[in-house]
């Protein structure tokens, strides 16, 4: 009898003990972050620090007030509650550093995976470092196609490409024919079916211009001028001359900002008035392209966060408020696609129950987060584990704002995607 | 072929125009040399702290940023006296290739000067007489106010400067300076004061310029190169030293570079396309460069060995 009360008890406690120690994971996950913290793009590597810092402060912390499941738990539940700390690293825009700093995170601070870079150049190798030693990396702000087109197992990216985001554009002229755009009713295809663009001529300017082609073949647009120019031009008229005199419907640009202000002022002085003027991001959305105020107004560019995304995404408001606080400014592309990135790894450690790669890498082939736990304006994230895209999320979109005039300030009103829009477009562009 | 007739009036506009505005920022660079055979790689940077004078200026004296033009002017004479003075007389004893660094070192240090006080961020001016005017003189012919000011700007600097250096006591002791600096010191011209005036009237008329250009074009620390090479361009092809041959040369530039619009015309006539020429109408500018330099050297009108 007394063995059998001895026997029961140690029954008992074991019962007791091996959920415990099942659980009983690290008390933090050490994930390292790589960003370009000082040279040309610290101001940018700020934002993406505070981004990932503040996506890691609600991981970490219960906040019942925002409306996501990571700020439901304090740390990853899955893991025991373990607490996400983020090594931050300078790679300066050099991608040999990056690359040193990677393997340095890697075998010195054994961190659970990597998160970054920004630049695509710099993507490019810490994500070698990364496949060479069988750690998982998730990017969430670079947007060179080819990064998720060499077949790696250990890379997820999490924002859409220039690829992507071309598209977006097609997408939304052929809206305008069939009348899905806020406030425009369906405009014939005749009149937008004549196309011009004039992209710079480097790596990033001259993929876009093949997209816009490719693009533009597929919907059934005529690309009557396709011109590379040489980026920090003395003098864009020659463009522009040539543009105009295809009578396009719609002006296509790829362009950084002086040439980006350079094109707006040609562009007048000749007096030209296609219905639509699209800039792919860049020198069409920075804030010296905005102090042009009214001679703007009615461009469109695209974008992956406009502050104005509150008015019709509650959560995006929720988060931009905590971030508002913090910095005393709202959230931008880099900041909210580095939250975004700093998220997922958090969703893919929960569904992971395991800081072991291969349980990250299944997680990540197989996690499906939907778009309403999200800051940033898409479907969701889901990644592609076949095809010549792997790792790629396929649900995510970029977004198409217009400047446009409210109590004599010029701002960005997103009118793509379609049930997104916050405010009416403007059609036809009512010329410089 | 109308269209191509209309494009090729249009490209013959903007191509003067443009030519034009090449040949002023070439013109200060080419009175500089022609005295006293040094290049001043910090032309452009004269150039940008012109159109920052004006930028800065125009608001603060609350008048159009044209009438802010002679203080560009003076702002860029001021400049070259004291590069003169504080640093090209001594580079001048040395050897070419201290003459060459050292220009180059001002150049990086005006650039750094104004990214430190200025910022990188390109600024434009948003309103004045000239700022987003143009007119409609043809069938899509359109003359556009910035360019068409710093056209006849161009003309009037290049008449005055030939007068000066052909008409004038002082052109003749500069042309003398210039051809033998030795022997114009024995005849009793003082060629530091000439050498300090060359500099003076090269500042200033790339200070004018630069004052005009901002009405139209951003300006930011690094505006100056991309008109510099083209100016250096300019002052190889017409030839060194020679104000006459950087009108000229100003101008085939400018023509050059307005090509492409009839040639995109000639290939919607014969319905071919995906020939985009855009991207190499500067090759073509410096492949004409590299023939001429070739076949003649001194430069279409150069007259120095």
């Amino acid at each position: 009898m007394r063995k059998i009360a001895i026997l029961a008890a140690i029954a008992i406690m074991v019962a007791l003990l091996v959920p415990a120690m099942a659980v009983a994971g690290p008390k933090e996950i050490k994930i390292g972050v790589i960003y370009p913290l000082t040279g040309p793009a610290a101001a940018a590597g700020r934002e993406l620090r505070n981004g990932a810092e503040l996506a890691a402060e609600i991981a970490n912390n219960v906040m019942p007030k925002v409306n996501m499941t990571m700020a439901k738990n304090a740390g990853v539940k899955s893991l025991g509650g373990a607490k996400i700390t983020l090594i931050f690293k300078d790679h300066q825009g050099n991608p040999q550093m990056g690359a040193d700093l990677a393997k340095k995170l890697i075998l010195d601070d054994k961190v659970v995976g990597i998160l970054g870079c920004y630049y695509s150049s710099v993507t490019k190798t810490v994500s070698a470092v990364c496949e060479r030693y069988g750690v998982p990396m998730i990017n969430g702000s670079s947007t060179s196609p080819t990064l998720t087109k060499r077949g790696f197992k250990w890379f997820w990216r999490t924002t859409p490409h220039d690829k992507w985001f071309t598209k977006d554009l097609f997408e939304f002229l052929v809206g305008l024919t069939k009348g899905k755009v806020k406030g425009v009713k369906a405009v014939p295809m005749a009149e937008l079916k004549n196309l011009a663009a004039a992209c710079e001529k480097t790596e990033w300017g001259s993929n876009v211009s093949i997209e816009i082609a490719n693009f533009a073949k597929e919907y059934g647009f005529d690309l009557k001028a396709n011109i590379l120019y040489a980026a920090k031009s003395p003098d864009l008229s020659s463009e522009v001359q040539s543009m105009i005199a295809t009578k396009p419907g719609a002006m296509l640009f790829a362009s950084y900002t002086s040439d980006a202000l350079l094109m707006v002022k040609t562009l007048k002085s000749m007096k030209a008035k296609p219905k639509v003027v699209w800039g792919q991001d860049a020198g069409f959305d920075k804030p010296e392209f905005r102090a042009l105020g009214a001679e703007i107004e009615g461009i469109l560019t695209r974008s992956v966060f406009l502050p104005s995304v509150v008015k019709v995404k509650p959560l995006a408001g929720e988060v931009n408020a905590m971030y508002q606080k913090k910095h005393g400014h709202d959230m931008d592309g880099a900041s909210a696609r580095a939250f975004t990135g700093l998220q997922t790894w958090v969703y893919v450690l929960e569904k992971a129950g395991s800081t072991k790669p291969k349980a990250i890498q299944q997680a990540a082939n197989t996690i499906s987060i939907p778009g309403n736990q999200l800051v940033v304006p898409w479907v969701g994230i889901k990644f592609s584990t076949k095809g010549d895209e792997i790792g790629q999320n396929v649900l995510g979109n970029g977004l198409i704002g217009q400047y446009q005039m409210k109590d004599g300030k010029i701002g960005l009103e997103v009118v793509y995607p379609f049930d997104m829009a916050t405010a009416p477009m403007i059609f036809p562009f009512k010329g410089f | 072929m109308e269209d191509i007739a209309i494009q090729i009036t249009k490209s013959l506009v903007s191509g003067l125009l443009m030519g034009l505005v090449f040949a002023l920022v070439a013109l200060g660079l080419t009175v500089i040399f022609g005295v006293m055979d040094i290049v001043n790689f910090a032309h452009g940077e004269f150039l940008m702290v012109g159109m920052y004078t004006t930028l800065l200026t125009s608001p603060l004296l609350g008048i159009d940023p044209v009438l802010t033009l002679p203080l560009a002017g003076i702002t860029g004479a001021i400049l070259g006296v004291m590069c003169y003075f504080g640093l090209i007389r001594f580079l001048i004893k040395g050897p070419m290739i201290a003459q060459l660094f050292g220009t180059f070192g001002l150049m990086i240090f005006l650039r750094n000067l104004a990214l430190l006080f200025m910022g990188s961020e390109p600024r434009v001016i948003h309103e004045g007489w000239l700022v987003g005017k143009s007119f409609i003189v043809g069938p899509g012919v359109v003359l556009e106010s910035t360019k068409l000011a710093v056209a006849v700007l161009s003309l009037v600097s290049f008449a005055v400067v030939w007068w000066l250096i052909n008409r004038t006591k002082v052109g003749k002791a500069l042309t003398a300076t210039s051809l033998d600096a030795e022997g114009a010191r024995y005849m009793g011209i003082s060629t530091e004061k000439m050498n300090a005036l060359a500099w003076a009237v090269g500042g200033a008329s790339v200070g004018i310029a630069g004052g005009l250009l901002v009405n139209f074009w951003p300006v930011e620390p690094g505006v100056g190169l991309l008109f510099t090479m083209i100016a250096f361009a300019t002052v190889a092809l017409g030839g060194f030293g020679s104000v006459r041959g950087a009108l000229v040369a100003g101008i085939l530039i400018g023509m050059i570079v307005n090509l492409p619009p009839v040639w995109d015309a000639m290939m919607r006539l014969v319905h071919v396309s995906g020939l985009d020429i855009h991207s190499f109408k500067y090759t073509m500018v410096y492949a004409i460069y590299f023939l001429i330099m070739v076949l003649r050297p001194q430069g279409l009108f150069g007259w120095k060995q």
